[in-house]
């Protein structure tokens, strides 16, 4: 069944989109990651504008993370005031990612530094994940017993000034760091078109040195505004958010979702990321190919004006 | 449905050619082509007017209608077939020229940087046709042959009127003109082969028009021409809207006319759907 997307102007199958929607939603309920670095490749793939495909994939993520939070916030997982200060930095970036957004579509280059910073994100995100899973496997099976080893040391966060109290994530330490890492975050949700989870609780976890608890909480509600944040700029500004495109990215993702967490109840975490970490780096593959291979056609059309 | 499509194509012939006595100035309009009277051989008598008529030299008859006078591009649309069908007056031949809202185009081109594709060149044209299908009831060479070529224009002649923007180097221009008819073909926006007019009953023709799913919308052109031994005696020009209509156009118009209404409401969209989807999902 065909449905015309008034803003991508141009038909698709609804059981791609919804089942699109619905891998993203099983990523985000399995691993706890928005799915939207999937997502959107393959909306590309599949011929929606880059354009389009980015800014209707923000408006995507609102709805996952709204769906996320509403467990997390109950539960008391989300850390306000770290949450808070991460905006700050992610609105900053997101505002700023979507003028150089518009920049590199002008000028032509968009589809290309989407590909590229995919490639580089995916494949050392990927890699690290997949490294830093083997390694715990394997030293689970041969000391079960040993304990967990401090995962950092935090030598730099303790001299940057503006220190800050965060009582949730029992942290003290300068603002700067969660201010700046929701800036690269906002400026990668702004061009990507994903939540950018996969990049951020890593960082919290790793970088900031947060307790795991609050981190998934957290992490939700900075990207729920930051994605909003998206979308109303990409409206705003390029036009290029197809609400059809993106409902059906929802009703997919709805279902998806727990499906998805109902797995990764049964399944151990080591396992978990290192299934995640392949996903990553096939999808990492196939872009790098499609950058590298010669394509069918070297033409393609830029924007058409029509001059009144 | 196919066997009874000709009789209404001719009902509605008849019907035409009845209101477009009546009342000319609703019916399709007729342009006498610029210098077509003159053209036509000087012993040739037309052989729809009858005898008692004066034997004053008029137009022959052309009159063409469209199965839908606008293309509305609802949610269920994913191209179409549109019908164009009339009658003329014998002899002759009808080529049907359909043209799509001129604009500035930008062609990218792809070269390998670093082992890496990435688009390097670019050049605009003005004026360059959204759409352009070209029909004949002969092989068009032939029917151009004799001189109607400055009017009626194939793909190739068409696209050398595209004003390129800036760039003066004639081979590289011809390579990003070369660029766009394949992008525009692959799109299915400039049809490769030419459309069969299908003559019946020596007077009565039609012809089907594909338009592709990712059809700009716009004021479309559809000019019909009448040959008789390579000469144009008589052409026709029909405008066709292309537009989307209903839910479709209300929120296209929203996106381009208030984009931060529409991007709320986006946000807003998306907060009820997933807060009452999450919720609604993990009951079950």
């Amino acid at each position: 069944m065909e449905i015309y997307l008034p803003i991508a102007e141009q038909s698709m199958n609804v059981f791609v989109l919804l089942g699109l929607g619905a891998a993203a939603g099983l990523l985000a309920g399995m691993f706890g990651v928005g799915g939207g670095f999937l997502a959107t490749p393959l909306l590309i793939f599949v011929g929606i504008p880059p354009a389009v495909a980015v800014a209707s994939q923000a408006n995507q993520v609102v709805a996952n993370s709204i769906s996320s939070l509403q467990v997390q916030w109950r539960r008391g997982n989300v850390d306000l005031r770290m949450g808070l200060v991460l905006l700050l930095g992610g609105m900053l970036g997101s505002t700023a990612g979507v003028s150089l957004f518009t920049y590199l579509k002008e000028i032509g280059q968009i589809d290309f530094v989407i590909a590229v910073l995919y490639v580089v994100l995916l494949s050392t995100i990927g890699a690290l994940m997949l490294f830093e899973s083997l390694r715990t496997y394997l030293r689970r099976r041969r000391n079960p017993e040993a304990p967990r080893g401090k995962l950092h040391t935090h030598y730099l966060v303790h001299r940057l000034p503006l220190k800050l109290r965060f009582y949730k994530s029992k942290l003290y330490i300068s603002a700067l760091l969660p201010i700046g890492l929701g800036f690269a975050i906002g400026v990668l949700s702004a061009i990507l078109g994903v939540g950018g989870g996969f990049v951020l609780v890593p960082a919290m976890i790793y970088l900031l040195g947060m307790p795991t608890g609050v981190v998934i909480g957290t992490s939700n509600f900075q990207i729920l505004f930051v994605a909003a944040n998206v979308t109303f700029l990409q409206a705003a500004t390029n036009g290029t958010v197809d609400v059809v495109l993106a409902l059906l990215l929802i009703l997919g993702g709805v279902v998806g979702a727990p499906i998805g967490s109902r797995v990764a109840a049964k399944l151990p975490g080591v396992v978990l990321r290192g299934l995640m970490a392949l996903l990553i780096l096939a999808v990492a593959a196939e872009l790098l190919t499609e950058l590298l291979r010669t394509p069918s056609s070297l033409y393609s059309l830029g924007t058409r004006e029509v001059l009144q | 449905m196919t066997g009874r499509r000709p009789i209404a194509v001719l009902v509605l012939a008849v019907a035409c050619l009845l209101s477009a006595g009546m009342a000319p100035a609703q019916g399709p309009r007729v342009e006498p082509p610029a210098g077509g009277l003159r053209q036509l051989p000087s012993g040739q008598t037309d052989p729809s007017t009858p005898p008692s008529v004066p034997a004053e030299p008029s137009t022959p008859e052309l009159i063409v209608d469209l199965s839908r006078a606008r293309v509305s591009i609802t949610s269920a649309f994913h191209g179409e077939s549109l019908l164009l069908f009339g009658m003329f007056d014998p002899p002759g031949e009808v080529v049907v020229v359909v043209g799509g809202p001129p604009a500035r185009e930008m062609v990218l081109r792809k070269q390998r940087v670093l082992g890496l594709w990435l688009n390097t060149g670019r050049q605009s044209f003005d004026d360059v046709p959204a759409y352009y299908a070209i029909a004949a009831s002969q092989p068009l060479q032939r029917l151009l042959a004799r001189g109607a070529g400055g009017e009626i224009l194939s793909l190739e002649d068409r696209l050398s009127t595209i004003k390129p923007v800036g760039e003066r180097d004639a081979a590289r221009l011809a390579q990003f003109r070369a660029g766009l008819v394949e992008v525009k073909r692959r799109e299915g926006l400039y049809p490769a082969a030419i459309g069969q007019v299908t003559v019946q009953a020596g007077r009565l023709f039609r012809v089907e028009l594909p338009l592709p799913s990712r059809l700009p919308e716009g004021v479309y052109e559809i000019r019909t021409y009448l040959l008789r031994e390579g000469k144009i005696v008589a052409a026709v020009s029909r405008p066709l809207p292309v537009g989307k209509v209903g839910f479709n156009a209300q929120l296209a118009g929203w996106a381009d006319n208030e984009g931060p209404l529409y991007g709320l409401g986006a946000i807003v969209m998306a907060l009820l759907v997933g807060w009452i989807g999450g919720a609604v999902m993990r009951r079950i």
